[in-house]
């Protein structure tokens, strides 16, 4: 086996115990909470001693913790979540469409900034010390280091309440009630309720693009390979592509972290927005007590963070050949 | 910067010696300047705020001179930053919030540095199946994503500050672990390191006298970034509901009235709470960011 290959299998193994450890951590701690979301129908009468058996036996409530965890196990790998106890659903038809939501979102505004500010950062590395560069480090410290629902708030007082340009809540008119997918995501009203959140996120992750690619043209800026085409006559122009080129590794393995974390890091986000996704619906779930739809949500988005760091880690191994495979990418 | 021979005596003045040069550096870098200008300002409301409040924050009800409560009154003489829905104080509000804000951000962040710092130098130094298991944690914690475990135990406990300090550093640790780890490894392998080991020195005495002192800056960023981290993920956390319930904090005020429905209208109520949190985590960046400018070398030699 070729070193990179004994990496790949190291570290497949490494994400498939971590996935493990993190669904089980997610199930001991819901069992841990106390009451439950039958408590109230029982105590207020609404359900009778017989039918509350009834009900804990199809959710599996009765059987011993052990069984329930192996049952738990088996039906996370086939994707079966279950039921939500308050909607009557699968949880899967919940949250399916809540993740589509949440995507739509959050891929473009993340390959929009990903592109957009890597390139400006470039630039600013390479105009080092020009206002535009201490300008742009200024706006997007501030961007990046304010929570992202403050943003979100002074976004809405600025543009929703102040210049009544975009609504302020909810991916559409509340009377419209679109048909199929394309009517979904292809309205002039959706776009409208668009523009906010899918601004604020861009915004939101431009710093750390932009800080990434900055500090790799700074830091390529003096070195050899740089004098050697400064040397063969390139214009500055031609030398920023070199170096920016040469600097690509760190945001193509930050873009694939960041892709992973995007669930999670936007929950306030479509709180604050009333974004029909993924994290609002985990909020709303715990505060009902919902554990189904809880466990899913949070599987969900573990995975999510999972497989994108495996995908960081092997595509920084793959490119970068100074690089140690035994773990010496940080 | 160090090396066996010297005395520790020696070392102190030459680390207060470059502890003045940084601070020097600092207030030249105009960013910084005003960062720490704000963090200056922060501290003394999260220490005064309380006691120079008029109102009690939560118990006190705004009054006309008739005993009626005041309701959503824009800023006026008697109260500078209006009064909330529920008829409190907001300038009350805004100054005895600091304290929380303040608490969980200087503590989550000094924890958050000090076990990432301890975490990465063990780690580093000591390579093979120790940092093997460490690594193979702080991948753990990446793995398991922050603000939904996060809220999950803070409804299983009912959150008070130290709890919400503790969860922060428990997730956050990672960050400087890694990036320590990474500075012990290239430290490790440096003549002095070597000679210190060759002439007798314990694994404590190399790892904390030979090789901290190298990787302390690095230390140190982290540990200021994990204060921004600290106060950002504790607003976050009080916005959407799952703050100490008993004081008030900014991110709880913001909860408040995003929660009343009167976001549209109270912008006094508003924007003390979401400036504060933003300028203090914005400052702290910025004094981060020039210090990060002068001890990366790559950056630094250009």
């Amino acid at each position: 086996m070729s070193d990179f290959r004994r990496f790949l299998a190291k570290r497949l193994a490494v994400s498939a115990l971590l996935t493990l450890i993190s669904v089980t951590i997610i199930f001991f701690v819901l069992r841990l909470l106390p009451g439950s979301p039958f408590e109230t129908l029982i105590t207020t009468g609404n359900l009778s001693p017989e039918q509350a058996e009834e009900v804990f036996a199809l959710y599996g409530l009765d059987k011993p913790l052990w069984q329930q965890y192996l049952v738990y196990l088996k039906n996370l790998l086939t994707f079966q979540f279950g039921y939500s106890i308050l909607q009557s659903r699968p949880v899967w038809a919940i949250l399916g469409p809540k993740l589509a939501n949440t995507l739509v979102l959050l891929v473009p505004a993340l390959v929009t900034t990903a592109i957009v500010s890597t390139a400006v950062g470039m630039y600013a590395g390479w105009n080092r010390g020009s206002t535009a560069e201490t300008a742009s480090i200024a706006v997007t410290t501030f961007l990046r280091s304010t929570p992202v629902f403050i943003t979100a708030i002074f976004f809405l007082i600025a543009f929703s309440y102040t210049l009544g340009m975009v609504p302020a809540f909810g991916m559409r008119r509340v009377t419209a009630t679109p048909n199929g997918l394309l009517d979904t995501y292809l309205s002039i009203d959706f776009l409208h309720h668009y523009l906010l959140p899918f601004t604020v996120t861009v915004l939101y992750y431009s710093g750390d693009f932009l800080l990434l690619a900055r500090n790799g043209v700074v830091e390529k800026k003096g070195s050899e390979f740089l004098k050697l085409h400064r040397a063969k006559g390139l214009t500055e122009n031609e030398q920023l592509v070199r170096a920016g080129r040469n600097s690509l590794l760190p945001v193509v393995t930050y873009f694939a972290l960041r892709l992973g974390m995007i669930f999670q890091g936007l929950i306030l986000l479509e709180v604050v927005f009333g974004w029909d996704g993924i994290g609002r619906a985990l909020v709303l779930a715990i505060e009902q007590q919902d554990y189904p739809l809880v466990q899913a949500a949070v599987f969900i988005m573990a995975l999510a963070v999972i497989i994108m760091n495996l995908l960081a880690d092997v595509l920084c191994a793959y490119l970068d050949p100074t690089v140690n495979a035994n773990g010496g990418a940080v | 910067m160090s090396t066996g021979s010297i005395s520790i005596g020696e070392r102190i003045i030459s680390r207060t010696e470059s502890v003045w040069s940084h601070l020097r550096f600092l207030a030249e870098d105009r960013l910084a300047c005003a960062g720490l200008i704000t963090l200056g300002v922060f501290v003394f409301l999260g220490v005064t705020g309380p006691t120079i409040a008029p109102y009690h924050p939560i118990e006190d009800y705004v009054r006309t001179t008739q005993g009626d409560i005041v309701r959503l009154a824009p800023p006026s003489t008697d109260t500078p930053l209006g009064t909330t829905e529920y008829g409190k104080d907001v300038l009350s509000q805004f100054l005895a919030g600091a304290q929380p804000t303040l608490i969980v951000g200087l503590l989550g962040g000094v924890g958050t540095g000090a076990l990432g710092f301890l975490v990465g130098l063990v780690s580093g130094y000591f390579g093979g199946w120790v940092d093997e298991l460490l690594m193979r944690l702080t991948d753990l914690t990446f793995s398991l994503p922050f603000m939904p475990m996060a809220l999950l135990l803070l409804t299983f406990i009912t959150p008070n500050v130290w709890l919400i300090t503790a969860i922060i550093v428990s997730f956050l640790w990672k960050m400087p672990a890694r990036v320590v780890r990474s500075e012990v490894l290239s430290t490790r392998e440096r003549t002095f390191v070597k000679s210190a080991r060759a002439s007798g020195a314990s694994h404590l005495r190399t790892m904390f006298l030979h090789i901290a002192p190298n990787v302390l800056p690095i230390g140190f960023l982290y540990t200021a970034y994990g204060v921004a981290w600290a106060i950002a993920a504790q607003a976050s956390l009080a916005f959407l509901g799952f703050g100490d319930p008993t004081t008030t904090s900014w991110g709880r005020m913001l909860r408040m009235v995003f929660e009343s429905g009167t976001i549209r209208i109270a912008w006094w109520w508003v924007l003390p709470p979401a400036i504060g949190i933003a300028a203090v985590t914005t400052s702290v960046f910025f004094i981060g960011r020039a210090y990060e400018e002068m001890i990366n070398p790559e950056i630094q030699n250009q």
